[in-house]
């Protein structure tokens, strides 16, 4: 899967327009980045790549590439 | 002699004290007793004198429940709740081994939290396959004729997430109101047969699941503040919701059926 495709992935999870992020979108700017976007990255990581994050791991995530990172291990 | 006030004799009202939950010669299978409620309830049944028969997924988890249990007398086995087909079975074995149930106790289950775009079909099913199908297979097949013993009580661990709403919960919160239901009208329809039946819904419990929501949301977080605000007598104990279990498994219950119990420190009052 490329980054392109998982940036996809992300938006589709977080109810975005197709194009709205890139890797170096910082989370705190994006409104939707509530409570329940990091419930459903939880999930979604746990489910496509094997991840089981953390509310540390969580805590730690600044931008989209650091979850690109996770996603690419 | 003293005599009270009463005009009974001291002596003798002091040798009339009796133990109000006391489970002396009842044979229990507890579901889920390899950790937190499940564990904590065996053990409690253990030092009301019960004989336990222990079922759980983690083998090593419920081999070392049975090392913790008071008296001899019990026994640990392995099962998978989700393999319904098996559960017949399973009942069968124990009850030609130990010999009919006078109790059983479901504290199996998943604690799901999930969006709801992300409760895929499968998500669903997996959870109610362990929450709810398990419990309530379990219970069909001990309620058959010569797997029970008169006055048989049983008590299934359901959640005051049944109750109340909340994000993420909504296949964890119907697997829970599926038992409470169930459990209303199994209760009316096995009465005849002397069968009573109740569930537990305790609100959010120091367990591996409470260690998880701190570890997720953070203990400073205003959702974990939000939660101590609703649930105003703290966090709940494993003990708490064993004592509440005792209660209603044994015959000091005796009139209660059919009921869910909330033992949430005051949360689904406020």
């Amino acid at each position: 899967m490329t980054d392109q495709e998982k940036i996809a992935m992300l938006e589709e999870t977080w109810e975005l327009d197709e194009g709205t992020l890139t890797a170096d979108s910082a989370l705190a700017d994006i409104d939707e980045y509530d409570s329940m976007a990091k419930l459903s990255l939880i999930v979604l990581m746990d489910d496509e790549f094997g991840v089981k994050l953390t509310g540390e791991v969580i805590k730690g995530f600044e931008t989209v590439g650091d979850i690109l990172k996770l996603m690419n291990k | 002699m003293i005599i009270s006030l009463t005009g009974i004799p001291m002596m003798r009202r002091w040798t009339e004290m009796k133990n109000l939950i006391d489970l002396s010669g009842r044979r229990i299978l507890v579901v889920g007793s390899s950790s937190g409620i499940g564990k904590r309830t065996a053990i409690t049944l253990s030092e009301l004198n019960a004989k336990l028969v222990l079922a759980a997924i983690d083998e090593d988890g419920v081999k070392q429940t049975l090392t913790e249990l008071f008296g001899d007398g019990h026994a640990a086995y392995y099962l998978d709740v989700s393999k319904l087909d098996e559960l017949d079975g399973f009942v069968g074995e124990i009850v030609e081994k130990h010999g009919a149930l006078d109790g059983f106790v479901y504290s199996a289950g998943l604690g799901t939290a999930m969006p709801l775009a992300m409760s895929k079909p499968e998500k669903v099913l997996n959870t109610f396959n362990v929450n709810f199908f398990g419990f309530f297979e379990m219970v069909r097949q001990i309620c058959r004729k010569g797997r029970y013993n008169p006055g048989l009580r049983i008590v299934g661990v359901s959640s005051c997430a049944s109750l109340r709403g909340d994000k993420s919960k909504a296949i964890y919160s119907s697997t829970k109101s599926a038992m409470d239901s169930a459990v209303r009208c199994i209760a009316k329809e096995m009465a005849d047969k002397g069968i009573c039946i109740n569930t537990v819904a305790p609100a959010m419990t120091a367990t591996e699941l409470y260690n998880k929501f701190v570890e997720k949301y953070g203990e400073d977080s205003n959702t974990n503040r939000e939660l101590t605000s609703r649930q105003y007598l703290g966090i709940a104990q494993t003990q708490d919701i064993a004592n509440a279990i005792a209660f209603l498994i044994s015959p000091a219950a005796r009139f209660i059926t059919g009921i869910t119990l909330p033992v949430d420190g005051g949360l689904t009052t406020c």
